[in-house]
């Protein structure tokens, strides 16, 4: 690990990152806010049978109730796209575009090893993520206590939600490190990254939508964070397991290959 | 101490890179002395960059070993990097940062401290009104001279510089020439790759030309300096002597009353051989590198390729 390194990454997401995390804040407390101004209107537009309930139930997630809400706040493409730009934006280009630019070699010129180099990277982007995620459940919290409707979630497993989703979207990050040190330009490792995380969300949200195929869900990460569960007060460990290794089984690849990597004179 | 020769500051041994079926390096064989400055001469693409980057750990090699200062490059990569200021080729920089922090990123990064800095910046005449302007904004020179302070405001104990003078103006380049005399003159060892040969006749002790990825030759300058060919312009009053008692003298042709022909060998023994109270004009062109490198390059590789440790 790099000191220098390690504020420097930082650093450089600086406004990006203050930015998108004020924005994820308002869009977490806009949700309780709406699912107090719109659930019962759902609820009986639910029961009129005028729009399928698939419909309502957008990616696992519903307004019939708050932990639901949450659910579908977290797997809005709004939620998505603000937590993409780090856990695929920043991660995918985080080596490989010091590669194209060519300052990965004056980097690497100093006594840093690779592994230190990435290790360091790393933990500063999932320190981002990290606190965007807190910023998305404080904004929850805090709608819900404007609403008065702390009671209608079990905020003992915050934390736990709070875990399951930074091992999801950690999982997209280690991803994209990954692709980011495979490649010498981040064009490539960018692709790859969104690429994969859209394949997840498609397979999540088709299974939400069209019962026939809800099978595929079971072949998203993203279907393997409920907040509807978890602030429910129920638990799948399983779900921890499977995030857990989708953001392990990246680290130790890029852990192997970066450091045998030959780095050619950047064109 | 005599008799022992001092410990090479780079040392390779059948080093060889492979992309492939193409030898970007091939079985390379060479020593560096401390305190030297040693010129590593060849076109683009000839290995010199390649050559650097095993040194310091980018690339892996395909066969053989090279140590950095008394280390191996694959084990000893980090430490080899600690106490080493590197410069590479067509540097590149962080565009957002200012050109002051630019050198402080790279020199906590350095973890050494960066105290040969403003003697740097002032020998090439950086003002802090340019260290304060973002790098996006430097012309190609600029950037090359930031390249040079953070390469050596450590003051490490090796440099090596991949086309240092690229992008200088002349000026900058006398200053840039100052900098290695004085690293010399206090017994670091500097390792540069060029293809620019009056630089590397000016300034280096010793000069290793590469092609192909093989080294053709190691040299000292002066040596090889001494045994060039010099073109040479005689003109008599009078009739011009048997040219075949000139000494060294080659090529000759006559024209009137002048002699043209090139040199080769001993000048002073050709310059009394030549003197005369009918001698009205005499030229001998400077020896230059350049004809030196391009006699090799000229020449087949299994012609040139006598063992360079022999022949340096």
């Amino acid at each position: 690990m790099s000191g220098p390194l390690f504020v420097r990454t930082l650093g450089s997401q600086g406004v990006r990152w203050i930015t998108v995390a004020l924005a994820i804040f308002g869009w977490g407390l806009l949700i309780p806010i709406i699912y107090a101004a719109f659930s019962d209107a759902m609820r009986e537009l639910a029961n009129s049978g005028a729009i399928p309930e698939e419909l309502l139930n957008f990616g696992s997630g519903s307004f019939f109730s708050l932990p639901g809400a949450v659910t579908l706040g977290t797997q809005h493409p709004l939620a998505i796209a603000m937590l993409g730009v780090f856990a695929v934006g920043a991660t995918a280009t985080a080596v490989a575009g010091e590669r194209q630019r060519g300052t990965l070699e004056v980097m690497l010129a100093r006594p840093l090893t690779r592994t230190g180099a990435y290790l360091t990277i790393l933990v500063a982007l999932l320190l981002v993520i990290a606190t965007l995620l807190a910023a998305l459940l404080a904004g929850f919290v805090v709608g819900a206590a404007v609403q008065g409707l702390l009671d209608e979630l079990a905020l003992e497993h915050l934390p736990m939600t709070f875990l399951n989703g930074f091992l999801l979207w950690g999982a997209f990050a280690t991803f994209g490190m990954a692709a980011s040190v495979s490649f010498d330009r981040p064009g490539p490792a960018t692709g790859l990254t969104l690429a994969y995380l859209l394949v997840n969300y498609f397979f999540e949200i088709l299974g939400s939508l069209w019962r026939d195929v809800a099978w595929t869900q079971e072949y998203s990460l993203f279907h393997h964070f409920q907040p509807s569960e978890i602030l429910g007060g129920s638990v799948d460990p399983l779900d921890l397991v499977i995030c857990g290794i989708a953001f392990i089984v990246p680290i130790v690849y890029a852990l192997v290959v970066f450091p045998r990597r030959d780095l050619a004179a950047p064109a | 101490m005599e008799g022992t020769p001092p410990t090479p500051v780079i040392s390779t041994q059948g080093l060889t890179k492979h992309y492939g079926s193409i030898a970007a390096l091939d079985d390379l064989t060479l020593d560096v002395r401390p305190g030297e400055i040693f010129g590593f001469l060849g076109p683009n693409g000839a290995g010199k960059s390649t050559t650097i980057r095993t040194l310091l750990g980018f690339l892996h090699p395909t066969r053989g070993t090279a140590q950095v200062l008394g280390m191996d490059v694959v084990a000893g990569s980090v430490e080899i990097r600690r106490r080493t200021g590197y410069l590479p080729g067509g540097i590149a920089l962080y565009d957002s940062m200012t050109g002051d922090q630019v050198l402080d990123y790279l020199g906590r990064l350095q973890g050494r401290d960066a105290y040969r800095r403003q003697e740097l910046v002032e020998r090439l005449h950086m003002p802090a009104s340019d260290l304060r302007r973002k790098v996006r904004d430097y012309s190609r020179g600029m950037r090359q001279k930031i390249g040079i302070i953070q390469a050596l405001q450590h003051d490490p104990e090796l440099a090596i510089l991949d086309e240092p003078s690229e992008g200088l103006d002349p000026l900058m380049q006398q200053a840039f020439y100052g900098i290695l005399a004085g690293l010399r003159a206090e017994g670091r060892t500097v390792f540069f790759s060029s293809h620019v040969l009056s630089e590397v006749e000016r300034i280096c002790d010793r000069v290793g030309i590469i092609r192909h990825g093989r080294l053709m030759a190691v040299h000292e300058v002066r040596e090889l300096l001494a045994r060039r060919r010099r073109k040479i312009s005689i003109r008599w009053r009078g009739a011009a002597p048997d040219p075949t008692t000139l000494p060294g003298v080659e090529d000759v042709t006559v024209d009137g009353d002048r002699l043209f022909g090139t040199l080769h060998g001993d000048v002073s023994e050709f310059v009394r051989a030549v003197a005369s109270p009918s001698l009205e004009d005499l030229t001998i062109e400077p020896a230059s590198l350049e004809e030196a490198f391009l006699e090799y390059y000229a020449e087949e590789p299994e012609v040139a390729t006598t063992q360079p440790d022999q022949r340096s």
